[in-house]
């Protein structure tokens, strides 16, 4: 027999039908590729862009992150002594209490928590709010008082700069290292002179040791290093007062454990990298929940594709359907003709969408873009996880079987003495 | 072999119509049954009755000794499979198909014999109705005669005990109509098949053992 599909009269019915109608089987094929692409393309667009995030996130954030949360609203003195559910109070003014952000015995917790085997480095940290001067052009901005050494080994300090050097902040007693964004406002370059001036109207002469470049945009736009001393000096404190103290783990996926320690140990607020950014990933949850809802769109339109060419093939065929049931064909055997139909559209257009989304998405990996968002990039990072092609597949099968069930059904009950009579 | 007890079947839309009315047929192996009546008088849906495809009556059905009535969807369809073989007035072959597959369906569902097999016994039915040499052709190559008789071919092929008809002559030409009532008398002189047929051709009936006549649903007197 030439037929490679004699033995399976089925498969060989389905194939014939499918050739019958060649251009709406390669619309519906291409309407199952162009969903399979666009979730390739998207996922690993989205995802990388997510991860690379993820991934400067983790090494230019603490994985744990303590300070002192100063919470600024206080009920009413009176509200301890009278009971507020029978009377009102008034108390009009209140101003904040005097609350130091001061996390005391900050060294001493920092020496402890140096020992412990799940931490790779402690920095101690103070930050504050001030304004940079140079020449004419002023900038708002927050300073990092730290120690840059410690700093160093937490977020790679001295890979990140552009320009100068890391261990000038050492030697020099009034260094600053600007962010690359800040420096470019102002206009300053490295061994320029900046001045700086904090809340409590203390200024400093800082000389510019270096320049560094994260690539988180608003890091970089605002943020400057001085040294722990220099902070304090700025904020007329005595030498022990840090704010922050920042941890970086050896395994980031146990900060919120160690972060939950921490928090009842010593007493301060401890917060994991995770609900730092939270914001961020609030924002990741949206931007995937949209593509998701883009690539489920796409699919269903080209599953509506693949209906649309069964029911055309199922009432053109409708004689054939009826001497086939009435030569024994059994009602699942015609069903199944027709899920063969449909998943032989659903697995070849989505194979071809595979390699489309891949090539796709290696294409436009290469291309420089050199974008200044959120993030700056310079090229697109796509995400290559095998998990997204394997998903991208199996969404495209079910998808098609699903748009194939209800005709296969239609003409599994048929009856074939209505269509022989009505000839 | 077949076997109608008080066969009755009633449409109830669009109006109360009885199509059958208390119909008993005996069809005996080996006989040439053709149901003959005006349009309209029940003979066909009492032939879809006899043959299994509509199930759908008050009354009983027997073939071979089989209640109809008694199988499932499914086994009914192994049943026409195994036992029946069906000639329509419009050939029913599949297109793009060549003759010899179209030929080859029915085995092909019943599954008992191999490729080989298979195409042996199609070639063999084929020279039998004397379009052997059409086998390699797409089904849509040929004349409306030979069509008819790949039909014939294929309903043949499972070596059905009853071959039904439904006014397999009703498309063709006398020429043509003449060949296939050769055909249809060959296969009962010389293979014992018993058929039964529907049609309103006179030539066609006079060649048969018995002629049963319907009117209004039921069966009268043949005149």
């Amino acid at each position: 027999m030439k037929s490679p599909f004699a033995q399976r009269p089925l498969l060989r019915i389905a194939w014939v039908h499918l050739f019958s109608k060649k251009r709406q089987t390669l619309v519906a094929m291409l309407g199952v590729m162009f969903g399979v692409t666009v979730f390739i393309f998207q996922a690993g667009l989205l995802t990388g862009l997510q991860n690379y995030f993820i991934e400067k996130t983790v090494n230019t954030t603490a994985h744990v992150h303590v300070y002192n949360e100063v919470r600024t609203g206080r009920p009413h003195v009176l509200a301890r002594y009278i009971d507020t559910n029978s009377r009102w109070i008034a108390v009009r003014n209140q101003k904040p209490r005097d609350e130091e952000r001061k996390v005391k015995n900050g060294n001493q917790i920092i020496r402890e928590i140096e020992k412990d085997p799940r931490v790779e480095g402690v920095a101690p940290f103070l930050g504050l709010q001030g304004i940079y001067r140079f020449g004419m052009s002023q900038q708002a901005g927050t300073l990092a008082g730290v120690d840059i050494l410690r700093e160093d080994q937490l977020f790679k300090v001295k890979d990140n700069l552009i320009a100068g050097d890391m261990l000038r902040m050492e030697t020099m007693p009034n260094g600053i290292i600007l962010g690359a964004g800040l420096a470019d406002k102002l206009g300053a370059s490295v061994d320029n002179t900046v001045i700086v001036i904090s809340s409590k109207g203390v200024s400093l002469d800082m000389k510019v040791v270096g320049i560094s470049k994260t690539g988180i945009t608003l890091q970089d736009n605002t943020r400057a290093y001085i040294s722990l001393r220099n902070a304090q000096r700025l904020l007329q404190q005595s030498g022990t007062y840090i704010t922050d103290i920042n941890v970086r783990l050896r395994d980031v996926d146990q900060a919120e454990a160690v972060a939950k320690e921490y928090q009842e140990r010593y007493g301060y607020k401890a917060e994991d990298w995770k609900a730092s950014n939270a914001n961020v990933f609030g924002i990741f949850r949206i931007q995937n929940l949209t593509v998701t809802f883009v690539i489920i769109s796409i699919l269903v339109v080209s599953g509506f594709g693949i209906f649309n060419i069964l029911m055309t093939i199922i009432y053109e065929k409708m004689p054939d359907i009826a001497i086939l049931k009435a030569m024994g064909y059994r009602d699942r055997d015609i069903s199944q003709v027709f899920l063969i139909e449909s998943l032989a559209i659903g697995s070849t257009g989505g194979l071809l969408g595979l390699l489309l989304g891949f090539i796709a998405s290696k294409i436009v990996g290469m291309i420089p873009l050199n974008i200044q968002g959120f993030v700056s990039v310079q090229y697109l990072v796509i995400n290559f996880n095998p998990l997204f092609y394997l998903a991208a597949f199996a969404f495209a099968l079910v998808s098609t079987t699903v748009a194939g069930y209800f005709p296969a059904r239609k003409a599994a009950r048929f009856d074939p003495v209505e269509i022989i009579r009505s000839r | 072999m077949i076997s109608a007890q008080n066969v009755t079947k009633r449409f109830t839309e669009p109006v109360e119509f009885t199509v059958l009315d208390d119909i008993s047929l005996d069809v005996a192996q080996g006989e040439f049954v053709v149901l003959v009546g005006p349009s309209g008088s029940g003979k066909t849906t009492l032939m879809y009755a006899l043959s299994t495809l509509d199930t759908i009556y008050d009354g009983a059905i027997r073939i071979d000794g089989t209640d109809i009535r008694s199988l499932s969807k499914n086994q009914l369809a192994t049943f026409r499979n195994t036992m029946i073989g069906f000639v329509f007035q419009f050939h029913y072959l599949l297109q793009d198909f060549t003759v010899l597959e179209n030929v080859m369906l029915p085995a092909q569902r019943l599954g008992i014999w191999t490729e080989e097999e298979m195409e042996e016994r199609a070639m063999q039915k084929l020279t039998l109705l004397g379009v052997a040499d059409q086998a390699s052709k797409k089904s849509n190559r040929l004349s409306g005669g030979q069509q008819q008789r790949v039909a014939i071919a294929r309903a043949l092929i499972n070596e059905p005990k009853i071959l039904f008809g439904d006014e397999p002559t009703g498309n063709l030409d006398s020429k043509n109509t003449s060949i296939v009532l050769d055909i249809l008398q060959e296969l009962k002189q010389e293979f014992k098949q018993t058929i039964l047929m529907v049609t309103h051709d006179t030539a066609f009936a006079e060649r048969a053992d018995r002629i049963v006549s319907i009117r209004d649903g039921r069966i009268v007197p043949t005149t």
